[in-house]
């Protein structure tokens, strides 16, 4: 082992990367816990690289072959079930952890200077990810998604100036159709994982640039602090273990709640009941179904969207927004805490509601 | 009366009633004759749905008279050579047979209609007494209403199929009505409770037969011994087609027997089980004709019993042992395959047993046999799978749990 590690050496200095690793730290204190949740929805996303890859293997996007050759996939590929099991479970696990890692960092003020980018690279990461959740969706091809993939079409269609072109652009045509399906299936393993891993290597080396943040808070009174650890190798190992944990976590989940295939997707039958979106989705769904037919001057369900795309954009570019966010005692630091935790629990009660209904 | 008649008249005129009583002396002024009568005799209460008035005909085109005389009843009536006033209910077939027995005149308000209700009226038992002047039998209002009449397929028509049992047990559940005719009065009674009648009165299923469907309707008539199998094997074309080729077939109507009457009874059916072959008990059906013990038809109908049974249990076992694998999320779609044969199988065993011949059961239920061994294979197969998945598992998370355990040491000891 030594020896490859001098053969590489000898070729490029590794020293850089030795020094780096000794020098970062991690803070230990009450949320120091909190770290980890990037790391598991890194953990997670590689597992989706793995599984989704092998997937490909045997999946075959269309009409007449994508539901068959999923379900040749479960019931005859050695081990089929289990990639298509985890694929799914680490999906949703994974957008779960981004939401979590990100109302963390927002709670912890980690979005302020000089982490503004970190923040943006992030929201654009959890946009990405609920995109992969939306067009993967879809790949089965059964009725649920199928339907469901019409209703999420429908939503961005209603979108003032560009939804008509939105539509037609996410459904390559009028209608969801086999043309649809193809265009998500390369959306889904071509394009945004592309958009991904280039958001998550800046994401990543910004985090190791500016090391990690630590709430205002402690910046203040360093007494909260109980000393920090190196990051290599007691962190790594820290995170191996979570790592390890949430792979068995998933595993158990994918053998004893397995995702049903359901139905072949119909494009003729009528909508089944209980459409409903994934459940990230469902926040927004059940706030539109909510709003009444006319609102204001306009369509209920355009005020809506108006009014999460306006909400987005100032989640987006809260670090510019919150300007004392390194005062923990600033009026306007505890006004933003204040609107997140609200957005939080809107989140929470329209997806429980969601549910419920 | 005239100066009255033409006061109302221009009355309802000044009111801008619609165009059937500007046009229609009858109606404007029947309407009027109506307020003065109780309601049993009222004419005129439900004629705004009648299906004639609706398509432009006249309480003329059936009565006769004149309905553009709105100034002088006797104008409007009994001057007019035509006119008939009440119809006699010995004259309705022919009144309503003007125009019912036109195919040419009912054409140009439906294209396929038939046009054959009258001549089959008088093949019917109904037709031939009324023409020995029996007039209590059934005309054709007694069964479509009168002054009021709806199509036959508007659910509130007394024809209309969830209504036919009631309208004819009007007349054939009366006791006094059906005095002197020699009938039994209970069909209905019976009929509610039977497999059939439950369909149609309780789930609503038009499919299922009414008294109608059976007995005919303008041509009604009891069947006769010979055919009904015929009858019953209009829907039930399996089960026919192997009883009229059976020996019991012809043994029944050397007997006079009657057919799938015997067996299954008539207005009162239930749905059959497997209970009818049970040898021995109360329920075995052979023995209203048959001994009991030792003869053919015991031992016939006990092996046609076990055949049916021993598809059933392993077409059930199979079921559940399906549903078992599907809950535990195991994909069994292809298994269903299986199961729906077998299914399907079961039924045509079932329909077999008509032809009381215990090969042609058998190979009958051959396919079926294998159809639910491959499902019960297929589930067995399915749920070891499911067990080597555990395994393979406990397996996986034993390691990684054992990882996890090495690096919390080692980052203790760190």
């Amino acid at each position: 082992m030594n020896k490859i590690v001098q053969w590489i050496d000898e070729r490029i200095s590794l020293e850089a990367a030795r020094k780096f690793a000794k020098k970062k730290e991690v803070p230990v204190f009450y949320g120091t816990v909190w770290y980890y949740l990037g790391g598991v929805a890194l953990f997670l996303f590689i597992i989706q690289i793995i599984t989704g890859i092998l997937l490909t293997f045997y999946y075959q996007p269309g009409v007449n072959t994508a539901y068959e050759s999923v379900k040749f996939i479960v019931s005859k590929v050695e081990y089929g079930w289990l990639i298509r099991e985890t694929h799914s479970w680490s999906a949703n696990l994974f957008i779960f952890f981004i939401f979590l890692h990100m109302f963390t960092v927002f709670f912890a003020k980690a979005y302020r200077k000089p982490r503004e980018m970190t923040w943006m690279t992030g929201m654009l990461l959890l946009l990405v990810a609920l995109g992969f959740g939306f067009s993967g969706y879809l790949l089965p091809w059964n009725e649920l998604s199928f339907f469901a993939t019409r209703v999420g079409t429908e939503i961005a269609g209603a979108l003032p100036v560009v939804g008509d072109f939105l539509l037609k652009f996410l459904r390559a045509g009028d209608e969801v159709s086999g043309a649809t399906l193809t265009r998500f299936y390369g959306i889904h393993v071509a394009v945004l994982p592309l958009i991904a891993i280039t958001l998550l290597v800046i994401h990543l080396l910004l985090v190791q640039f500016q090391g990690m943040s630590v709430p205002p808070k402690l910046e203040k009174n360093p007494a909260l602090r109980r000393g920090a650890i190196p990051f290599f190798p007691n962190f790594v190992l820290r995170d191996l273990t979570v790592w390890l944990i949430v792979f068995n976590v998933v595993a158990l989940l994918a053998l004893l709640f397995p995702w049903e295939l359901g139905l072949k997707a119909d494009p003729l039958a009528p909508a089944p009941a209980g459409i409903r979106p994934e459940w990230y989705f469902m926040f927004m769904f059940q706030t539109l179904k909510q709003i009444p037919a006319h609102f204001l001057f306009m369509e209920g369900e355009l005020f809506g969207i108006l009014v999460f795309l306006v909400g987005g954009i100032i989640w987006f570019l809260v670090p510019f927004l919150d300007k004392h966010a390194g005062d923990p005692d600033a009026v306007s630091s505890k006004r933003w805490t204040r609107i997140g935790i609200i957005v939080l629990a809107f989140i929470i009660v329209m997806t429980i509601w969601g549910y419920l209904v | 009366m005239k100066t009255r008649i033409v006061l109302l008249g221009i009355f309802c005129l000044s009111l801008g009633y619609g165009d059937v009583v500007r046009k229609d002396a009858c109606y404007t002024c029947h309407q009027v004759v109506d307020e003065d009568r109780d309601d049993d005799a009222k004419i005129m209460t439900h004629i705004d749905q009648d299906i004639h008035l609706q398509v432009g005909l006249s309480c003329a085109d059936c009565h006769g008279g004149d309905p553009t005389a709105f100034d002088d009843p006797d104008a409007a009536m009994w001057d007019n050579d035509d006119f008939l006033g009440a119809i006699e209910r010995g004259d309705q077939p022919e009144v309503c047979g003007k125009c019912h027995s036109d195919p040419q005149f009912m054409r140009q308000y439906t294209a396929s209609v038939r046009t054959d209700e009258v001549q089959q009226y008088w093949t019917s038992q109904h037709g031939k007494l009324l023409q020995q002047g029996d007039e209590h039998v059934a005309v054709c209002t007694s069964c479509h209403g009168v002054h009021g009449i709806l199509k036959k397929d508007d659910p509130r028509s007394p024809v209309y199929a969830t209504h036919v049992p009631e309208t004819c047990n009007r007349c054939h559940g009366d006791a006094d009505t059906m005095a002197g005719y020699g009938i039994p009065t209970d069909q209905y009674q019976q009929y509610k409770t039977s497999v059939h009648g439950k369909a149609l009165l309780e789930n609503n299923d038009i499919g299922a037969p009414a008294c109608n469907d059976c007995h005919g309707n303008h041509g009604a008539m009891p069947p006769n011994v010979v055919t009904i199998a015929d009858i019953c094997g209009t829907c039930h074309v399996n089960n026919r087609q192997l009883f009229v080729s059976s020996h019991l077939n012809y043994d029944m109507l050397n007997v006079g027997a009657k057919q799938c009457i015997e067996c299954h009874g008539n207005h009162g059916i239930q749905p059959p089980s497997e209970e009818l072959l049970h040898a021995g008990t109360k329920t075995f059906v052979c023995q209203s004709c048959h001994d009991l013990h030792g003869e053919k038809a015991a031992v016939l109908a006990t092996q046609m019993d076990s055949v049916i049974d021993s598809l059933k249990r392993n077409y059930d076992q199979a079921r559940a042992l399906i549903s078992t694998a599907e809950q535990k999320g195991m994909e069994v779609s292809d298994l269903y395959e299986f199961l729906d044969e077998a299914h399907r199988s079961l039924m045509q065993t079932r329909t077999s047993i008509h032809s009381f011949n215990i090969q042609t059961v058998r190979e009958t239920a051959g396919p079926g046999m294998k159809a639910s061994t491959n499902a019960l294979e297929g589930a067995r197969r399915s749920l070891q799978e499911y067990d080597r998945r555990r395994w393979s598992l406990f397996f996986m998370t034993l390691a990684a749990s054992f990882l996890v355990v090495i690096l919390i040491l080692k980052i203790r000891n760190m």
